[in-house]
Parts: C-alpha cells; structure tokens; sequence
C-alpha cells in the first residue's frame, strides 16, 4: 500500500485528508499523482502540473519525509509501504 | 507608575512558573521581519517578557498592512516599521531591550552573537533560505509562514535538522504579493509565539515537524520532515 496525504488548501480543495492505494511494481511519483487523481472526482493535478506534465513550483512533494526535488523529482520511485505527502504551503509572512 | 515581574506576569505565571518566565527574561530572540507575523509575534514575546529582541525589516508601512500588521495604525502609513515598532514594543514593556536592525535579509546578512531564537517571520523563500543558512550560530530556528487563511510553523535545530532550503526545495516566490487574512497571520503568529516560548522553556514541541493550519475548515495537521 501507498499512502498519500494532503495538506492545506489541497486538504480543503479535496476534502479529504488522506487516501491509499495499492502499491504496484515500477510505481513513480508521477504515476502515482494519475492514479490520485483517477480516485478523486476533485480535479487538482492541474494545480500541480502544468500542461508539460512539469512541476508547478507551490507545492512540495514528499515521499517519505524527503522533498522529491532531491530525488528523482517525478520519476522518484515509491516503495510498497511508502508515505506521500502533497504540501502548498504558505509562503508569505 | 512601576510594577513587579510578579505583577505585571501574574497572569502567565501560573500556567508557565517562575523558571520559564526566568528563561524569557534572559534570553534574546531575532525576529525577521516585522509585518503580518513579526509585529505581532515580537507584539507577543515583549508582552511575555522577553529579554531582548532584535528586529530585522527594511520596509514602511503602507495602507495593505493594516489589516493584519498589528503594531502599525493609519498614522504610521510611510514611516519606518522598525521605528513605530520599536516604540510601541517599548510602550507594550520597557522592560524589554529591542534592538532594530535595518535592512533586507540576503546572503550578506549575518546573525549577531548570543541569540538564542531566529524567528522566520519573512514573507519571500529567497531570504528565508539566506536567514537559515545565517542561523547556524543560534542555533534554535522557528519559521512560519502564512497565505490566505492557511499556514505553518517548523523549528529547526542547527546542526542536526535539515535545512529550510532542502525541505521546501522548488518552490518559486510569487511576483505579487500574497493574500492573507488579518486572523490567519495572527494565528500562526500566536503559533509562532507559543512555540518560540517552548524552545526557550527546553522544551519544543515542532522540532523537525510542520504543524500545518488551515482556518478554512479548522484543519491542523502535522508533516514530519
């Protein structure tokens, strides 16, 4: 299994705080999120991919506590068991 | 008119002691930025008790931070923050030392010695990156940020933490300036204060570990990172 946070306005946007899934061979951040998606009827992957399928800089992605922009950004590999956190945060003081 | 530590913090006192209130009395927190969070977190610690706070802005205030910059009033509109914050921290406790240091946070800045909390009250991820990497001597660092009616607190510890920069890696500041809500900062402003007290009582509660706070549908949530 796979589990997948949300945090803030995605939290809100979604309404929902969590959300599992089966973990599968290969699996990859980017799969991941299209699989998400396909289990919500909330659109948001919009909010987090542009139309290149590239990283809109506003939310930080980790996997495991560590922010995927070290890893292997989208490609990053998730494995069975792995925490996903999908954080917007706050930027302004 | 004079008063008594004993007086005037009778109110605190029993939920924090005497030891705690020692602590804030001795210790000297840098607050970065005295806008939305920093006016009311230093607003905060002097009301506490701090002993010294230095400030950290280059801004004036202007007509938009109003709303949520609570030192500042419609007099004030062009003046220097640090000076009006300077006068009303006085004003709020003479007891405490404030110490204004003028000027943007960048690579060349550079903590003063003896600091005991950095707090990240800054509104762009360039000079809250440049702060932290400054903040390798104090040692204890609070960052908060706040957006519309979202925001988050994480303390970081130097030389066992992870850097600002690495946890929020990729993130791009926007070209224009953020909404934000007069009650959302001062939430995470009073987030901000209360775990900044913690850190000087020994005892913090956000090491490594985002509280995440949402007022649009009271969520709060917690990322360890």
């Amino acid at each position: 299994m796979v589990r997948v946070s949300f945090y803030s306005l995605l939290r809100l946007l979604l309404k929902r705080e969590t959300l599992s899934l089966s973990w599968t061979p290969g699996l990859d951040v980017r799969q991941l999120l299209t699989r998400v998606q396909a289990e919500i009827p909330t659109p948001f992957l919009d909010k987090l991919l542009d139309a290149d399928g590239t990283l809109i800089p506003g939310t930080i992605i980790l996997v495991d506590r560590h922010n995927i922009h070290h890893l292997g950004g989208l490609a990053t590999p998730i494995a069975d068991g792995a925490t996903v956190a999908l954080f917007p945060p706050g930027a302004g003081g | 008119m004079s008063t008594t530590p004993a007086q005037r913090y009778a109110r605190q006192l029993p939920v924090w002691g005497e030891e705690r209130q020692r602590r804030l009395a001795r210790s000297r927190v840098l607050v970065a930025g005295v806008g939305g969070l920093g006016a009311t977190v230093a607003q905060l610690l002097a009301r506490a008790g701090v002993g010294r706070l230095y400030l950290v802005d280059g801004g004036t205030v202007a007509w938009p931070d109003l709303n949520r910059q609570t030192l500042y009033g419609e007099g004030d509109v062009g003046r220097a923050k640090l000076s009006v914050a300077a006068e009303r921290l006085a004003a709020i406790n003479s007891a405490v030392e404030v110490i204004p240091l003028a000027g943007r946070i960048d690579e060349s800045f550079a903590v003063p010695s003896g600091i005991d909390v950095v707090a990240d009250c800054l509104d762009n991820w360039p000079s809250r990156f440049a702060l932290h990497r400054a903040a390798t001597v104090g040692g204890w660092f609070v960052h908060g940020a706040v957006q519309g009616e979202q925001g988050q607190v994480l303390t970081l510890k130097a030389g066992t933490s992870e850097s600002l920069e690495r946890i929020f890696a990729g993130l791009a500041q926007a070209s224009e300036p953020l909404p934000v809500t007069p009650d959302g900062a001062a939430t995470i402003a009073g987030l901000m204060t209360n775990e900044i007290s913690a850190v000087i009582g020994g005892m913090p509660k956000l090491l490594d570990r985002i509280l995440v706070v949402g007022l649009g549908d009271f969520h709060c949530a917690f990322l360890e990172v």
